[in-house]
């Protein structure tokens, strides 16, 4: 009879399509008034030896329909499951939702990048006006009026003589009038010259390098602009050669050409076939501009360096417009990121 | 300047290509431009003699010639040029010739008639841009020769890009002397003995010997001015880059280009009286060579005779008094003008001349006596005439003081970072014409020479030894190591980060001019100190901007105009309420227009309102940890109702509202959110400091109220904050409604209110007082009644 009861309940189980159904079985079976406990119930009419014996046989008999029961209820789960995750795929190729994303000005990228570069060799951060006067822009850097580099300069003036910084080596002096040595800054920012055609903007960003030491020298001027031209460019054996220059307010005077990025050095139309770029200019701060902030130029030495922001990104970047920098046309910018 | 190789040659010749003599000058600091043979590379081509010159039987506009080429027989050649004719001395380019174009020239026949060469233009052999007709030749020229040798073709022209310093460079014998300087070679400064046979008769006088301290005229008389200037000198003065005039306005312009000594020839029957050299008096004009009147202003220093002003000093002469062809009897002048107080007086007049450049950097005083000996010995030589004696003012006090510079060994070394010997010290010295006056130990005294007005310091003697050794050549070294950690504060916030917080929320940052158009000025704000430009490069860039929205809005319609109709940008830079240091302040704004984001398979298109622009300068805003307060305010540019003032600390430190409808019209610009705040206020931020939480449960309860419409509802929650309520946690507005079921002029708002013990779990009625407490502030102070 036990033997009956497992086949049907077998059978029964495994057709169980639900688990409601699943459930109305355990209860016909193992509930209350179920076939099995009923069994039990039933021991008592049994002799005292009969009696563990089939109590024993029911009770097996319990536990392998319960077992069916789960097992069939596991299997049920599952499908269950599959069926829901099957209605609830998603064509993972959709795009997310909002997921726009803005971007930096290619100038702020390659000032972030130069004067992350710097910060590795101790230089802080200064910025000082872009209205300057006559002074700080032009007589403490050496400038005298009437000097040939004054109209070299193109700038743009106000009525009460103030003018548009020409260059960031006001900052120079507003540093070093506000700091004792040693002094080891750069400061980018923006300035003006009245010019604009293809190759110049009325606007433009430069960056300022100050070191001021008792044991600065030229050769470590050297050291340092070629260390970051090379890190800048990542090019570890870009060449790199400084010839003579004049700048008011350094001497001695260098300029910096890197090898042409564009051609390797063979000569294009980027560095007009010498092979050579000019990236950079830089020198020993000139004696007459440290005595106007009243530093000893006997016991301190200074080195000074300067560079254009929107020449380097566009040899970085392979801009070929300097005006595309000031249009602000997003099919521009999105490039950047 | 251009400087031609085979003219600087004459002089000096080192041993090198003119490519590498280019390179060797760029290293030694004068900056080589470009480099450029004067022709291309040609050969067959020589110096032809036209014989004969006869119609062609078959053609009208061809010639038969008869060339005699310096061979046994003349070259039967065709030529179509309407200038070739019988007894000319040409160009041909004789069979096998490669012009520079590439024509091959071969024996040809031209309608039935066979030609053996080509006579040629100078365009054609690459001299010229154009020509019209054949090159015609001297008479003299020798039949038969190569005219790479005739014409002295083998030349490159050397472009120098002189700094300001280096006013010595600008000619043959400045170059020369770097040349020799840098290949330590000699060359002879040439002399000229000048044969004097007639008494100056035009007296001369200084009048400001402080700006002119040596001043030196000589007449010539009796010369011939229409003769033609030498073919040598020709060649020279146009690859130096000299137009062609008169011989004597050609010598004058070859002794500038070779000595570098600006000079001057007046036509001496022009010159009334005496000659005095002073300041202009007020009201007083010139017509000058250009043929534009000047009136002159009282601190130009000028030429003038008894009657009338004759040259603007150092700058150019005047037309009534300069030299034509028929010209006979001349004044020559050659002087020392003091740099400083002749620069700029050009550029006063709207004038930049070979002579003011030369001045104004410094020309060298003790070579005025020899350009006046070399230009005389030239006119005598090719117009003829009788040189006068010079007539000279000098004031040596005024001259330039040559004081001598002390240098120490240490010094060099301290400067360099690396030690150069004493006596490739001393050598270069002398190589550079400085004197050394007295030598002790390693301690230098020189004097630098009169040419050299950069010379003045220790620095300017280093910068001369540092360029002669070559600045590729200094070794490197590594900076000093700066050991100390510098101090950063916490608290503050990186620039670059608040701008990519922008970024992350889809913003594109934007760099505009500083400067805008007054439009743009007075529609944003024509309150706004107006800080004007007195040299603006337009009308667009006139007016430095008081706020970021101009560049802003400019951006939006430029890139609106592209179809680019969603925009996000900001921009953080200064802005200028007056000239002064304090008055330029860093600003961040941001500018918000079309649909929060692209169309997408997800979501339906919504416009950006208020709301958003509003948080995106919320975000900013909670990165500092500070408090912000958000008023209603009014703004010239924004829209009434929908403007924002933002205060901190009682101070107003920015805006963020609708753009203003009249200002979109006026511009022809969509809806736009627009918001501006001082950068310094999102620079400084928090530093964290730890509060401990509740372990137990927190009580939240709900309140709907309804209230006057207008009151803030910002009003609302910072009443209730500062109740400051025992174990209140905070306030949460989650609803705010007003339409149906709500009188009008009222609105509704929900509030979720959350309490919390750091002691134990609050029961309902704990919780329900604070909340009527609440209530009753809410009711008395606003009249908001719960729902």
């Amino acid at each position: 009879m036990i033997d009956d009861i497992l086949n049907r309940a077998e059978d029964a189980i495994e057709k169980a399509q639900n688990l409601n159904q699943l459930e109305d079985l355990r209860v016909a079976l193992l509930g209350k008034k179920g076939e099995l406990t009923a069994l039990l119930k039933g021991l008592g009419q049994l002799s005292a030896e009969e009696r563990p014996k089939m109590g024993g046989v029911i009770n097996q008999a319990k536990g392998v329909v319960q077992t069916l029961l789960t097992e069939r209820k596991n299997a049920l789960e599952t499908i269950a499951l599959e069926k829901r995750l099957l209605s609830e795929k998603v064509d993972v190729s959709l795009p997310g939702r909002n997921a726009e994303m803005g971007g930096l000005h290619p100038v702020t990228i390659t000032l972030k990048r130069i004067q992350s570069l710097f910060a590795k060799n101790g230089f802080e951060v200064e910025t000082g006006p872009e209205i300057e006067d006559d002074f700080h822009n032009f007589t403490a850097l050496n400038i005298p009026e009437h000097h040939p580099a004054r109209a070299m300069h193109d700038t743009f003036y106000f009525d009460d003589g103030s003018v548009l910084r020409t260059h960031t080596s006001p900052v120079q002096i507003r540093t070093m009038e506000n700091q004792n040595p040693p002094v080891r800054i750069i400061a980018p920012g923006r300035v003006y010259r009245c010019d604009s055609d293809i190759t110049h903007t009325p606007m433009f960003h430069q960056v300022e390098g100050l070191i001021v030491d008792k044991e600065a020298n030229f050769a470590q001027l050297k050291g340092l602009l070629i260390d970051f031209l090379r890190a800048y460019f990542e090019k570890e054996d870009l060449k790199v050669r400084f010839r003579p220059s004049y700048f008011p307010f350094t001497e001695p005077s260098a300029e910096a050409d890197i090898e042409c990025v564009i051609c390797g050095g063979e000569g294009c139309r980027v560095c007009k076939k010498t092979g050579w770029l000019e990236v950079l200019g830089c020198g020993v701060v000139h004696p007459n501009v440290l005595e106007s902030v009243k530093i000893d130029s006997e016991e301190y030495t200074g080195l000074a360096f300067g560079m254009g922001v929107e020449r380097l990104a566009m040899l970085r970047y392979g801009v070929d417009d300097l005006r595309l920098f000031f249009e602000n046309d997003i099919r521009f910018l999105r490039q950047f990121k | 300047m251009n400087i031609s190789t085979t003219w600087l040659r004459e002089w000096i010749n080192p041993k090198v290509s003119d490519e590498a003599l280019a390179e060797q000058l760029t290293m030694a600091g004068l900056e080589v431009d470009g480099i450029a043979p004067v022709a291309p590379y040609f050969e067959n081509i020589v110096v032809g003699f036209v014989l004969s010159c006869e119609q062609h039987p078959d053609a009208d506009k061809l010639n038969l010639c008869q060339v005699d080429v310096g061979r046994a027989d003349a070259l039967q050649i065709i030529c179509g040029a309407s200038n070739i004719r019988a007894d000319l001395k040409v160009i041909v380019a004789t069979i096998g010739a490669v012009l520079p174009n590439g024509l091959k020239i071969k024996k040809a026949k031209l309608r039935g008639v066979e030609s053996f060469g080509m006579i040629c233009s100078d365009s054609e052999l690459g001299m010229a841009d154009s020509s019209t007709g054949i090159a015609e030749l001297d008479a003299d020229a020798p039949i038969g020769e190569d005219i790479r040798k005739y014409l002295n073709l083998d030349d490159n022209i050397i472009e120098l890009d002189i700094t300001p310093n280096r006013g010595d460079c600008f000619s043959i014998l400045g170059v020369v002397r770097e040349v020799s300087a840098n290949y330590e070679l000699p060359f002879v400064l040439p002399s000229f003995s000048i044969k004097t046979q007639v008494k100056s008769s035009i007296n001369t006088s200084v009048n400001n010997t402080t700006a002119c301290p040596k001043y030196l005229t000589r007449s010539i008389l009796g010369i011939d001015n229409t003769v033609k200037t030498p073919q040598w000198m020709v060649d020279k003065l146009i690859r130096s880059g000299q137009a062609i005039h008169s011989p004597v306005v050609d010598i004058t312009n070859f002794v500038l280009m070779e000595l570098g000594q600006p000079m001057h020839a007046f036509d001496a029957t022009k010159i009334k009286g005496e000659i005095e050299v002073r300041n202009a008096k007020s009201g007083e004009k010139i017509e000058l060579l250009n043929e534009t009147t000047v009136a002159l202003n009282e601190d130009t220093l000028i030429i003038a005779d008894s009657n009338s002003v004759l040259a603007i000093a150092g700058v150019m002469g005047g037309l009534d008094s300069a030299t034509q062809n028929n010209s006979t009897d001349i004044l020559l002048e050659s002087a020392f003008f003091e740099p400083v107080l002749i620069a700029g007086k050009a550029r006063n007049y709207g004038l930049h001349t070979e002579s003011s450049l030369r001045f104004e950097r410094g020309v060298d005083f003790a070579i005025t006596e020899l350009a006046m000996d070399r230009a005389t010995q030239l006119i005598v030589e090719i117009c003829g005439g009788q040189a006068s004696d010079v007539n000279a003012c000098i004031d040596e006090a005024s001259l330039p003081k040559l004081l001598p510079i002390t240098i120490t060994q240490d010094k060099i070394h301290k400067v360099l970072g690396f030690e150069l010997e004493s006596k490739w010290i001393e050598k270069k010295f002398i190589g550079l014409d400085f004197e050394i006056s007295s030598k002790t130990n390693c301690t230098w005294t020189v004097i630098p020479p009169s040419f050299r007005f950069d010379i003045r310091l220790p620095a300017d003697l280093i910068e001369e030894l540092a360029r002669l050794y070559g600045y590729d050549k200094i070794p490197v070294q590594k900076l000093s190591l700066d050991a100390n950690i510098n101090a950063v504060e916490e608290a503050q916030i990186d620039k670059y980060d608040i701008a990519q917080s922008l970024v992350t929320r889809g913003y594109q940052e934007v760099i505009t001019y500083s400067f805008i158009s007054e439009k743009y000025h007075n529609l944003i704000d024509a309150n706004a100190n107006k800080i004007a430009l007195s040299n603006p490069i337009s009308a667009e860039l006139s007016v430095m901007r008081s706020s970021l929205w101009a560049g802003l809005l400019q951006s939006v319609e430029s890139n609106q105009r592209r179809g680019h109709n969603n925009a996000r940008f900001f921009e953080i830079g200064l802005c200028f309420s007056g000239v002064k240091a304090d008055e330029q302040a860093s600003k961040l704004a941001g500018v918000i227009s079309g649909n929060r984001f692209d169309a997408q398979w997800s979501g339906d298109l919504m416009p950006v309102d208020f709301f958003d622009a509003k948080a995106d300068l919320e975000s900013l805003l909670k990165l500092t940890g500070a408090k912000f307060e958000f008023s209603a305010s009014e703004h010239p540019a924004l829209q009434k109702g929908q403007t924002a003032k933002i205060v901190s600390n009682d101070k107003q430190v920015g805006w963020v509202g609708a753009l203003a409808p009249n200002v979109a019209k006026a511009l022809s610009l969509p809806k736009c959110y627009l918001f501006e705040i001082d950068l310094a206020v999102l620079l400084t931020g928090k530093i964290a400091k730890y509060e401990a939480f509740s372990q137990y449960q927190q009580s939240q309860r709900d309140i709907a109220l309804v209230l006057d419409e207008a009151t803030p509802v910002a009003e609302l929650i910072d009443s209730i904050k500062a109740m400051q309520q025992q174990n209140f946690v905070g306030v949460n507005l989650f609803d705010v409604y007003a339409g149906e079921n709500i009188e009008t002029g009222q609105k509704s708002i929900a509030l979720n209110l959350v309490y919390q013990s750091l002691e134990a779990t609050m029961d309902d009625e704990q919780v329900n007082n604070k909340v009527d407490e609440v209530l009753d502030l809410l009711q008395s102070k606003f009249g908001a009644v719960q729902r």
